[in-house]
């Protein structure tokens, strides 16, 4: 087996200490939670941190609890696993179940956490690469080289790995927060603002800060929700399109006359970030939907993906599927219209 | 034990040895691991369970299934450390002595065998499968060994091993 570069391992029994040992360490310091992300590139040797810290000591992390005045509460350590199932979820956020039960395999999911999810590292082809491989071309630039491989110009500065998470997406469509703490304090942040879009720094967190919580707002419950995903392989694969709708369909009348609230489209492993899809609410919110609009809302979604070849599938393919997806999406909240207010 | 009372200090890159106690179906084995040894390394590198397979080292294929505290988990992509004191059952677990157990002669009966690579990972899945859901449907099966890949059988025969394990109709294929 190829073995991981060595590590020291550390086991904080409190967040703060967590904190501590995370600043103290510096730079090349990593957390782990699941670890399903950050050890297989470990091993490739994609990055190697002097210092791991696991959180798996510290209790309350993996608690999943509603809150009258708040909302969900959603501790980073939470499996995905666990939001298949759990009850305050199933009630009030059922897309959140249904977005976890998207990732990976059963036993990834057994693994994988909510924390590793939001702050999943991107991917792309010519960065997931062993050292070998590497090894017989210049470093891209997310691996501290000059130029991003993927863009077509070859030349491009900007990297465009792709992020490629199914809870995220879901989580930005609710206008989930999170809460970063470091030894310099705690900030809130709303995870639209987390994302960065550039794909060699996807996130603003700060190396020595620490997911401590998500909170997915009170107002978001029972707002409908879908998520769709398109991969290789059904059965373990990464997104490589991905959409999140959320939208109340609010009106008197059945289905037809109902009116577009507070809708949100996210699109997911076309781009560096979790892809809010700006111009939908605009085009959508105050009016009923029909075929027209939804054929707009779908193209507008289409046009705002920009998937490269460096990650799974066929770029003019995905950004079908993102248009796809979208109308399936719309059709399915109609759908659902009697039942959500 | 004194390795492990530097716990919580940076150290610089020093990546001291522990000493674990791993309980591995249901015997306490202690070894001495780096921190970055996976679960798989330890299971059959250092305790010498070979059952276990090692397949694509990168969480895809499955062949490395094991159970912790019941949950199938792919050991690996687990390192050895974060799994002390937990139940860990391998595919050894199973057979008692030379008599294997009866999802094992399903997988006989039905072929849901061939080279064999991916076997106690698919019997680790259906292991934990069944436990929690004695009569699983085709689809609950499907469903539950999607992280096991196959390279021989097509997953029929497999499907076909844990519907007979589970007395469900499916009668053995070759006596
Ligand atoms: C074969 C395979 C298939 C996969 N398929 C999918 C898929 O379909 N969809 C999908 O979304 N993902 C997929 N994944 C990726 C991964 O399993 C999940 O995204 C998972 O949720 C990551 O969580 P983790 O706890 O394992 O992360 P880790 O590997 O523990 O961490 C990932 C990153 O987040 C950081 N981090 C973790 N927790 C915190 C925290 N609390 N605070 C600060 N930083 C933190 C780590 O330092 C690391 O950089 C797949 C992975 C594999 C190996
Ligand atoms: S060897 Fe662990 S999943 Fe393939
Ligand atoms: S029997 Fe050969 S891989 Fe499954």
């Amino acid at each position: 087996m190829q073995p991981l570069p060595n590590f020291q391992y550390l086991e904080p029994e409190t967040i703060h200490e967590a904190a501590k040992l995370l600043m103290d360490s510096g730079t090349q310091s990593m957390v782990i939670s699941g670890g399903t992300d950050m050890l297989p590139s470990m091993r490739q040797g994609i990055f190697s941190p002097d210092v791991v810290i696991s959180l798996q000591a510290i209790p309350h992390l993996r608690d999943v609890e509603w809150d009258d005045t708040e909302g969900l509460k959603i501790g980073p350590l939470a499996t995905l696993r666990s939001l298949e199932t759990n009850a305050e979820i199933l009630q009030h956020f059922p897309v959140i179940a249904e977005a976890a039960h998207a990732v990976g395999s059963p036993q990834l999911r057994e693994m994988a956490t909510v924390g590793g999810n939001i702050c999943l590292d991107t991917r792309c082809y010519y960065y997931n690469q062993s050292e070998n491989w590497q090894a017989c071309d210049q470093e891209c630039l997310k691996l501290g080289g000059e130029t991003c491989k993927a863009a077509p110009s070859g030349r491009a500065k900007k990297c465009f790995a792709v992020f490629s998470a199914d809870l995220a997406p879901v989580l930005v469509a609710l206008d989930a927060r999170i809460t970063l703490l470091s030894a310099r304090g705690e900030r809130h942040v709303d995870l639209r603002e987390f994302y960065t879009g550039d794909g060699a720094a996807p996130h603003v967190k700060a190396p020595d800060e620490i997911l401590t919580s998500v909170l997915v707002p009170k107002q978001m419950a029972g707002i409908f929700g879908v998520y769709q995903k398109y991969r290789i392989r059904n059965s373990i694969d990464y997104p490589i399109a991905g959409v999140a709708l959320t939208l109340r369909l609010n009106g008197p009348d059945k289905s037809a006359k109902k009116l577009v609230k507070d809708v949100c489209l996210v699109i997911s492993g076309v781009a560096s970030k979790p892809l809010v899809v700006k111009k939908i609410p605009p085009l959508l919110n105050g009016k009923a939907l029909d075929d027209a609009l939804i054929e707009e809302a779908a193209l507008l979604a289409k046009k705002a993906a920009l998937p490269l070849a460096n990650t799974g599938g066929e770029r003019a393919h995905r950004k079908q599927m993102i248009y796809e997806f979208t109308k399936k999406a719309f059709e399915q909240a109609i759908n659902n219209g009697s039942q959500i207010s | 034990m004194d390795q492990i009372t530097d716990r919580t200090t940076v150290n610089g890159k020093k990546s001291r040895s522990r000493v674990l106690e791993m309980s591995i179906n249901g015997e306490t084995h202690e070894i001495t691991v780096k921190p970055r040894v996976m679960l798989l390394e330890a299971i059959r590198d250092k305790i010498g369970l070979t059952g276990t397979k090692d397949g694509c080292e990168s969480g895809t294929c499955g062949a490395c299934t094991v159970l912790v505290d019941g949950q199938p988990t792919l050991s690996c992509i687990s390192l050895a450390v974060e799994n002390e004191g937990k139940d860990i059952r391998t595919v050894e677990d199973l057979a008692d002595g030379d008599n294997l157990n009866f999802l094992q002669e399903a997988f006989l009966d039905q072929g849901g065998t061939q080279c064999g690579f991916c076997t106690p990972g698919m019997l680790m899945s259906a292991t934990a499968l069944l436990e929690k859901n004695p009569k699983p449907t085709r689809d609950d099966i499907n469903k539950a060994l999607e992280g096991n890949l196959c390279r021989c059988t097509g997953y029929n025969s497999i499907v076909d091993s844990i519907l007979q394990a589970s007395d469900q109709g499916v009668k053995p294929r070759l006596l």
